[in-house]
């Protein structure tokens, strides 16, 4: 993703305080945080672009989610350097798969070490492609057995609604749909002024598709304010 | 959770729409939210029992829209059939939870306070959901451990809510964990109590929340380190904790 210009310097916590968030980090999540994830989490830091990877709260958050629907299929559309596919690795049952498309594979082999070590590299495939022609392919072959329990998206926010249409058919009635940043720094509801330029055109892609969300009846949705803005999207139709 | 009696008569006007405080960054954050994404989605009774809620003193005491959004959608995740509800006030969440299950799905409900349930209940039973409801007046400790007692109702329970007095989480959850299945989930209300787990040694808290918050402090401390659950602390409404029985 291009899109960092000053994004970086941003806070991505939404919540009141540094101090809250920080409180919830070290009291709820670190101290359940897999080792593998916390190794990988400290190296994504290290990277210039490491403000793009999952916030620790939301992989636990997406833990509770894969284990309560039971998931055993899932999609990953964004990759970076691989926290969010190592908690969904994790929190899938031994015989549990990932498709996991991302633009570029070299932030994937940051990652892949710890996926290693974590002894779940066998439940991903790893596609280095963009990902609309992969999903558009997947289209062509869908029947009902091959339907996803759960679909994750973390990347091009120009691409969100685009990636929808083609999820809403590959993803079970019943399943999820789960879109990140979908608060985009809190900027939905008040813009700093010292936000990017770029980071105000996505913003525009993310007030639509957040109207749109909300809308679509082939949906029920909770917006839930962790990290930067994860949308659930709970397909019932 | 903190009050807005020291607001002026305009904020507290949005104060009473938005509920109480949230944790996010802005009001303004807040509203997005529930403007986008919650509103235009709340169910009609939903939205009723909300505004009878609204002009009630206690209203600080009521499940925010965001979160019986949230409840309502867990709820369907887990196909749960079988609940049960501590704390029920006028019944925001409880709807929420009616509204979710199958129609042969029940409730257990208990409240201290039958009068303010029976605030919301006629929107309840309008909606055709009364029937899964079983509310019971009274402190909830002795039906739990009467339950423990009967020995037939050990991992009967999908899910639990527990939106009740803090200084018994703890005790709660004891018994909770026999009773709810191995796989269900427990959800804990207000665990990150408007903030104040973080607030200073010398912040001015009102007497209630310095008092609760000893209580929230170690509750937190001791899901997290609970080896038969996973948790989830999420900045939904006040702060949700779900903890997933695992053995």
């Amino acid at each position: 993703m291009a899109v960092l210009g000053g994004l970086e310097n941003f806070d991505k916590n939404l919540l009141k305080s540094d101090a809250l968030h920080q409180y919830i980090l070290e009291t709820s999540v670190y101290p359940r945080e897999h080792e593998q994830l916390k190794a990988l989490r400290e190296t994504s830091e290290k990277h210039i672009m490491g403000i793009m990877s999952l916030p620790p709260e939301e992989g636990q958050l997406l833990n509770m989610l894969i284990k309560v629907l039971s998931a055993k299929k899932t999609l990953e559309i964004g990759v970076f350097t691989g926290y969010s596919l190592l908690a969904t690795a994790l929190a899938l049952p031994r015989d549990g798969k990932i498709t996991a498309i991302d633009i570029d594979k070299s932030y994937y082999e940051i990652g892949l070490p710890f996926i290693q070590k974590a002894g779940v590299e066998n439940k991903i495939k790893f596609i280095e492609s963009e990902a609309m022609p992969v999903l558009d392919k997947m289209l062509q072959e869908v029947n009902d057995d091959v339907l996803y329990d759960f679909a994750f998206v973390d990347a091009d926010k120009n691409n969100y609604a685009k990636y929808h249409e083609r999820l809403i058919k590959l993803v079970k009635v019943g399943g999820i749909i789960a879109y990140d940043n979908t608060l985009w720094f809190g900027s939905v509801a008040e813009v700093d002024p010292s936000f990017p330029k770029e980071a105000l055109e996505m913003r525009e892609f993310l007030l639509k598709h957040n109207k749109f969300l909300a809308s679509d009846t082939r949906i029920e949705i909770s917006q839930i304010s962790i990290g930067d803005g994860l949308t659930i999207c709970h397909r019932v139709l | 959770m903190a009050s807005n009696t020291e607001t002026q008569n305009g904020e507290q006007g949005r104060h009473q729409e938005v509920g109480h405080k949230s944790l996010l960054q802005s009001d303004a954050l807040y509203q997005y939210i529930l403007d986008t994404s919650v509103y235009p989605r709340e169910p009609e009774a939903m939205k009723e029992l909300r505004e009878i809620t609204a002009k009630h003193p206690w209203n600080l005491m009521t499940t925010s829209a965001d979160e019986g959004q949230f409840l309502n959608m867990l709820l369907k995740l887990i196909n749960a059939k079988n609940t049960m509800e501590i704390g029920v006030y006028t019944g925001y969440s409880l709807l929420a939870t009616a509204l979710a299950l199958p129609d042969d799905g029940k409730i257990l409900a208990m409240d201290i306070n039958r009068e303010n349930y029976e605030l919301g209940l006629p929107v309840i039973q309008k909606a055709g959901l009364a029937h899964k409801i079983d509310f019971r007046e009274g402190p909830a400790l002795p039906v739990l451990d009467q339950m423990i007692e009967d020995g037939k109702y050990h991992g009967t329970f999908d899910f639990v809510f527990v939106d009740a007095d803090k200084d018994n989480y703890l005790n709660y959850h004891k018994r909770l964990l026999e009773l709810v299945k191995v796989g269900g989930v427990i959800g804990y209300d207000n665990t990150l109590w408007n903030g104040s787990v973080v607030a200073p040694p010398d912040a001015p808290l009102r007497k209630y929340v310095r008092y609760y918050r000893d209580f929230v402090l170690e509750l937190n401390k001791a899901l997290a380190a609970d080896p038969r659950v996973e948790i989830c602390q999420l900045p939904v409404g006040d702060g949700i904790t779900l903890c997933r029985r695992i053995k």
